[in-house]
């Protein structure tokens, strides 16, 4: 499936380059449609992995050891980005809380911002940034290598065999990070609100549950489940489809980078009217 | 040759792994001394090659340039962003019944919060890690050294022009991505929840704080200054191949985020002061 797009473009290559009228016209073609064949095989692929995600052989031991490989890079910057952001956030909902005289509102605010907007996004970001970068990184270089060729060679599908235990792998690991960001979040605002911005502690912690409840809680999670998907899936589309040698596995990451930034921030807005529509936040 | 064994060599390869982790702190505190010295040379003797990574970090290289380069990804990121607050701002208040003060709550998250952040994270995705790509690129194919056997200081060449482009950059770019911000939040907010735009004008315009534009400013210009130096380290010190170049891009962009966004809270903590400089009331 995913093998015969590869094939379609390797052949659209193989012009004869004496011809240079038609080369032209080929390549300029090619440039026009390669944004466009890129989505499609991005789509092509992920339709594949989850297809392939239901078939044995299931690689158990792939997914094992990407799962710890994400959540061992993910965790520190998880924690490191998650007490700024946090802080930054209460920070300037109290500065607003506190000029209407309703500081010991401060637990409620910090709760409802870290639990619908910050887990997520910080979440999303360390997957996207730590564990995204890194397996695409990863699999550029097995690309560049022609290690995938060498697998298709022994009949063993990429799609199967390394794409799958990664996005569930990522998918996993995000869900797990999205309650530890809401823990350390809440917990970085408590001690801000109440050493810095003199808030009384029991107020915080009854305040914490007054907007945010179960369901805004599970909002949260599948939100950071499908942001892992998402960018597990683009970073493994953009490490398999690396071209050009060192310098293309580097701009490859780049783009991945870019490409879940954008793609959280859509999914994030998506989700949050949809929860909202429901009457979920 | 036979290796004499040693003695407790768990407890010398604990010793030896923080000594060096120490190191490493030094080395890239020097590196950023080094690159912050050599804007002066950067611009003075290397001005043309800072308008050429002007013009490649505004307008994005290979297939970013495709999708309209760094201005039009930072630009996205931040009408997104402005249009969540849109939907998350009008909901909350509308339970409480002051959905009239979304047009506040545009003028004063957009510009404390969201804007600088999330520029911050655009940045640092965008043309820090293009940075990184490149730098990393040239290391591994020993492009560096070639410069320094020519005579050119690489890391005033290198690093320092890259920094002083992205300080320059940052300026237009930080313009659009507020604008995108505040046009997203209003579109949001009138269009599609329903609010009259003369209700949310007044409150935004009521509201927008002229100085603390200026601050959020500053605080995307130290970002990108933070975000520049990290994203060039990285860069520069890539070893190991292709692979090493990918996951010298994913460490500086780990690193960078949060070096960033603790900038961020600490020139937020400095500016706006502990009582953080609001007044309702006028």
């Amino acid at each position: 499936m995913w093998l015969g797009f590869r094939n379609e473009g390797d052949s659209a290559v193989n012009v004869n380059p004496d011809d240079v009228g038609s080369w032209s016209v080929v390549v300029s073609l090619q440039s026009a449609g390669k944004p466009v064949r890129a989505v499609g095989e991005f789509f092509a692929m992920s339709l594949d992995t989850f297809v392939q995600m239901f078939k044995p052989p299931w690689a158990w031991r792939e997914f094992i050891l990407q799962t710890w490989f994400v959540a061992r890079v993910a965790l520190m910057p998880t924690i490191l980005l998650s007490i700024p952001f946090t802080v930054l956030t209460t920070f300037t909902i109290n500065v607003l809380l506190v000029e209407i005289g309703a500081a010991d509102f401060s637990g409620t605010g910090a709760a409802l911002g870290t639990v619908t907007q910050t887990g997520p996004i910080v979440t999303v970001l360390v997957i996207a940034g730590a564990g995204a970068t890194a397996m695409c990184a990863d699999l550029g270089a097995r690309t560049i290598r022609e290690e995938l060729d060498a697998l298709r060679v022994l009949g063993v599908n990429p799609v199967q065999a390394l794409v799958v235990p990664r996005v569930l792998a990522a998918t996993l690991v995000s869900l797990l990070l999205a309650s530890l960001v809401c823990l350390v979040g809440i917990a970085g605002g408590f001690f801000f609100s109440v050493f810095f911005q003199h808030v009384t502690p029991g107020a915080f912690a009854a305040g914490l549950t007054l907007l945010v409840h179960g369901p805004q809680v599970i909002v949260a999670l599948i939100k950071a489940a499908i942001f892992g998907l998402a960018a597990s899936l683009i970073a493994c589309y953009k490490g398999i489809s690396v071209g050009g040698g060192t310098q293309g596995v580097g701009n490859a990451v780049n783009e991945t980078v870019v490409y879940t930034f954008m793609a959280l921030f859509v999914i994030n807005l998506i989700a949050t009217a949809v929860a909202v529509k429901a009457g979920a936040t | 040759m036979s290796h004499a064994s040693t003695q407790f060599p768990r407890l010398q390869r604990t010793v030896a792994s923080a000594i060096d982790g120490w190191n490493q702190l030094g080395r890239q505190t020097q590196f950023y001394g080094e690159t912050l010295k050599g804007i002066g040379d950067a611009v003075i003797r290397y001005n043309t090659e800072v308008v050429r990574l002007i013009a490649q970090m505004s307008l994005g290289v290979g297939a970013l340039a495709l999708i309209g380069g760094t201005i039009v990804i930072v630009g996205f990121l931040t009408l997104s962003a402005g249009s969540l607050i849109a939907v998350q701002a009008y909901s909350q208040l509308e339970q409480v019944g002051v959905q009239a003060l979304a047009g506040f709550t545009s003028a004063f998250l957009n510009v404390r919060l969201v804007g600088p952040l999330v520029a911050g994270i655009g940045l640092a995705a965008t043309i820090g890690a293009g940075a990184t790509a490149q730098l990393g690129a040239m290391r591994i194919s020993e492009e560096i050294d070639a410069l320094e056997v020519m005579g050119i200081r690489s890391v005033a060449y290198l690093a320092s022009t890259r920094v002083v482009a992205g300080m320059i950059v940052v300026i237009p770019l930080y313009c659009v991505a507020v604008i995108m911000a505040f046009v997203a939040t209003r579109v949001g907010t009138t269009a599609v929840y329903g609010q009259s735009t003369g209700v949310y004008d007044h409150y935004f315009y009521t509201f927008l704080n002229p100085v603390d534009v200026i601050y959020s400013f500053l605080q995307a210009i130290s970002m990108a200054i933070v975000v520049m130096l990290v994203h060039t380290y990285y860069g520069f010190n890539a070893s190991g191949g292709p692979a090493g170049v990918g996951e010298a891009v994913g460490r500086a962009v780990r690193t960078s985020l949060i070096a960033a966004v603790f900038v961020t809270l600490f020139v937020s903590l400095a500016l706006y002061g502990q009582s953080g400089g609001l007044n309702l009331s006028g």
